[in-house]
């Protein structure tokens, strides 16, 4: 038995704790390249990362129209802004805050070894000294979160039941994965971007570059690439990774409603992986997939709403026992 | 821990001595690793300032406080006493009144008191227990042990006990090992047992504890005792009457509840019978507990016998009840409703600490021996206005205990606050308590909110002590 809000609070964690480490993941790489980018792919590059990010960069080029204008402020500033800044609803220490709100909440649901794993972490990032870090290296700092929290994640692996608890706070994870990852291929594959650099750069984030070259080619190719990250299905960043694995938490959480009829949820998980499929068969152009992303995107975001209306928010007249 | 002429008690020589040979160095690295436990654990209280929520963890000192079990068990036994004389107060204001009609109380103090609720005349509580769990302060005089108040409505503090037992355990596990000290760890289980025992329908109950949300000062508590007795942890948007029957919002459903632990105050329990405005509690939860399908501890209504004026009379109902003597005695009070205690009050402010009735958390107090001579005439002020709203009680010379301060080994006045759980059949007290220090030098106030700590609190059979 599992309490709606309690549930809500696993998921939503999941979901913070993705999003942390997607900003840390795609920083790290980029804080990594700095010496011996050109600075014209520098700028591009932080251009890019804000719109994978959705989030507003703290100066406004696409206002201006300004591409230049991500090469006045220096690194260290956008670094800061997304990783420490308080003022940033969606800086790392913020999702990190944010997730370990939801785990005091959990307390009781929650091993122990858990908690203080997620607690030392959450201590680490807000005592760091950022400008220390920076001295050290550029990306010691994303690097050091993505550490922790793939140690945090492993503690959770290790430590966690598969129930319902378990099983909310991956769904959490794999739908945030969803939402980001189409908002990070929907910026990548922008068709004037075709500097196979930057396309490295989006595999090597999405720690997909090695099984790439193994899988098709050393050589770059964008449309190849993309679709690699939509449909392949052992990629654990692939949108269809993420799908499938939302598919079997849902069955798992609630079996009834993977049956006929099915719950609102599964139908959704369920229209996502067919929608991955057909554009898989349909060998896109770029700009195809773009439109195809955003339609995705859209789904996404019903699902979301979908699984809060039907486990955690839903009326009571629903949940009354027959 | 010593004689009035500063030789080491017997129960302490061990403890003493181990101190007397460790370095500042040594103990500064004891006091580190505690309090570092207490920070990785998130073991924090919530302090809600005028502009933001910040969390603290509550100050520990390193040097265990200990008793020898002999003076427990007086303590266990007077505390015994006084609950089961309460509850049968408790009973009787809500049913037959007869304490009131024989003169032992006031009429005036138990119905004019904000805490006495008009709703729960009539109302039969499971087993005629209306308080399971309750925290008493007890101090230590000259004369002995006596109870400083009784918190009957949501005694908190349980798991700053128990966590300051686990992480002494850690800093220190040789010379706990060494002095067989009584355990408090079993708190939850027996909580749990104490809880699921008043509930005659069911052999497996579904207990909840109702907190008011993670912005409350306690709610690490709320949330440490769910999860150590495997009950759920609610709040009021997750539950809902139906039928005269609670449930809550899981998510294949809505399920019974038998049991609600609650952590929230009467006032805000149900909107319907209490404070409309409440959001924190459950519209309807009163009246499922009136007709008796679900279990509420403590029960509404019981604050009435934690009234600081109503403490005065505790002793008196024992006597009334219980035929008995009171093991435990008194604090010698004042109440300031009578003209006499007025007056006494007004013309000794100065030797005197005077209490709100209502008043919590060191809050709305006045400590004459150490107020200016402003704090005292706006006091004697307050008093004139609305002399029944106060008490006063002689500054007592408390106890000390020896604590690690600022590199130092010095005393400091203690309190411990045991706590005490009523089943249907059973009374388990905790041998052991919060132990609560006034970390400032020459304080007697020892709340956390003012600037007090905690220690734990060992106590020791002296005759079964390991060698």
């Amino acid at each position: 038995m599992m309490l709606a809000r309690a549930a809500g609070d696993f998921y939503w964690m999941g979901r913070y704790f993705e999003r942390a480490e997607h900003t840390a993941r795609l920083l790290d790489y980029h804080l990594a390249h700095l010496v011996d980018t050109p600075a014209d792919v520098l700028a591009r590059g932080w251009q890019l990362l804000y719109a994978a990010l959705a989030q507003p960069p703290p100066i406004s080029p696409t206002e201006t129209g300004d591409a230049e204008a991500f090469l006045v402020p220096d690194a260290f500033a956008l670094a800061a802004h997304l990783i420490e800044d308080t003022e940033n609803p969606d800086a790392i220490i913020q999702s990190w805050t944010k997730a370990r709100d939801n785990a005091k909440q959990l307390r009781p649901w929650l091993p122990v070894r858990v908690w203080t794993c997620l607690n030392d972490g959450f201590l680490w990032l807000r005592d760091c000294d950022f400008t220390e870090y920076w001295a050290q290296g550029p990306n010691r700092l994303p690097a050091g979160v993505v550490d922790r929290l793939r140690h945090l994640s492993g503690v959770v692996e290790a430590r966690m039941s598969r129930d319902n608890a378990w099983r909310f706070l991956e769904l959490g994870r794999f739908v945030e994965r969803l939402q980001l990852q189409t908002a990070l291929l929907r910026a990548w594959s922008n068709p004037s971007n075709k500097n196979s650099q930057v396309w490295a750069g989006l595999l090597e984030v999405c720690a997909a570059y090695e099984a790439y070259c193994r899988t098709c080619s050393m050589v770059i190719q964008p449309r190849q690439a993309l679709a690699f990250l939509i449909a392949n299905p052992e990629v654990s960043r692939s949108l269809s990774f993420a799908t499938r694995s939302v598919q079997v938490l849902l069955s798992d959480i609630d079996p009834a409603g993977g049956r006929y009829p099915r719950r609102a949820p599964h139908r959704r998980a369920l229209r996502l992986a067919g929608a991955i499929e057909t554009n898989l068969h349909a060998s896109a152009e770029i700009a195809d997939t773009q439109e195809f992303l955003g339609d995705f995107a859209e789904e996404c975001r019903t699902l979301h709403d979908l699984i809060i209306a039907e486990y955690i928010d839903y009326p009571l007249e629903q949940g009354l026992p027959s | 821990m010593f004689h009035d002429d500063r030789t080491l008690r017997t129960v302490a020589e061990r403890l003493g001595t181990a101190l007397n040979n460790a370095t500042p160095e040594q103990l500064m690295q004891l006091q580190d690793g505690v309090r570092r436990q207490f920070l990785h654990e998130g073991i924090t209280f919530t302090v809600i300032g005028k502009e933001e929520v910040t969390e603290q963890i509550i100050p520990i000192d390193c040097v265990p406080r200990v008793l020898t079990a002999s003076e427990w068990d007086h303590i266990d036994q007077g505390l015994r006493q006084r609950l089961r004389a309460i509850n049968l107060f408790l009973k009787d204001i809500y049913h037959e009144g007869w304490s009131l009609r024989d003169g032992i109380v006031p009429y005036e103090l138990v119905l004019g008191c904000p805490q006495y609720r008009m709703e729960m005349l009539g109302t039969k509580v499971p087993h005629d227990i209306y308080v399971s769990v309750c925290g008493t302060d007890i101090v230590r005089t000259r004369d002995g042990f006596a109870v400083l108040e009784d918190n009957l409505r949501v005694p908190s503090g349980v798991s700053y006990m128990l966590a300051c037992r686990a992480a002494i355990k850690q800093a220190m596990p040789r010379l706990y090992r060494a002095h067989n000290v009584r355990e408090v760890l079993p708190y939850p289980g027996q909580l749990y047992s104490q809880l699921a025992s008043l509930v005659t329908w069911t052999q497996s109950p579904r207990i909840a504890v109702l907190t008011p949300g993670r912005y409350n000062s306690a709610y690490y508590e709320h949330a440490f005792l769910a999860g150590e007795m495997g009950a759920e942890l609610v709040e009021g948007r997750d539950l809902v009457v139906h039928d005269g029957l609670v449930y809550m919002r899981t998510v294949t459903g809505l399920k019974k509840v038998d049991v609600i632990y609650r952590r929230v105050d009467d006032d805000f329990l149900d909107p319907v019978t209490f404070r409309n405005d409440s959001l924190l509690g459950v519209p309807g939860l009163f009246h499922a507990y009136r007709v008796g399908n679900v279990v509420i501890a403590n029960a509404p209504g019981t604050g009435v016998a934690d009234d600081k004026a109503l403490y005065a009379y505790v002793p008196d109902l024992i006597r009334y009840f219980l035929s008995e003597e009171p093991i435990l005695s008194n604090v010698e009070t004042y109440l300031c409703r009578t003209t006499e205690g007025l007056t006494y009050t007004l013309e000794n402010l100065d030797k005197l600490v005077v209490k709100e009735v209502g008043g919590s958390g060191g809050y709305g107090m006045l400590v004459g021996p150490h107020a200016s001579a402003k704090e005292k005439k706006d006091f004697a002020e307050r008093l004139r206005t609305d002399p029944s709203n106060f008490i006063s009680q002689p500054t007592l010379a408390l106890s000390r205990a020896p604590c690690f301060i600022d590199g130092k080994v010095v005393p400091r006045h203690v309190d411990v606050r045991p706590f005490v759980l009523q089943g249907r059949k059973e009374t388990w007290i905790a041998p052991g308590g919060l132990c609560r220090v006034a970390l400032r030098q020459g304080s007697l106030v020892v709340n956390s909110s003012q600037g007090g700590g905690c220690k734990d609190l060992w106590v020791i059979n002296e005759e079964e002590r390991n060698s």
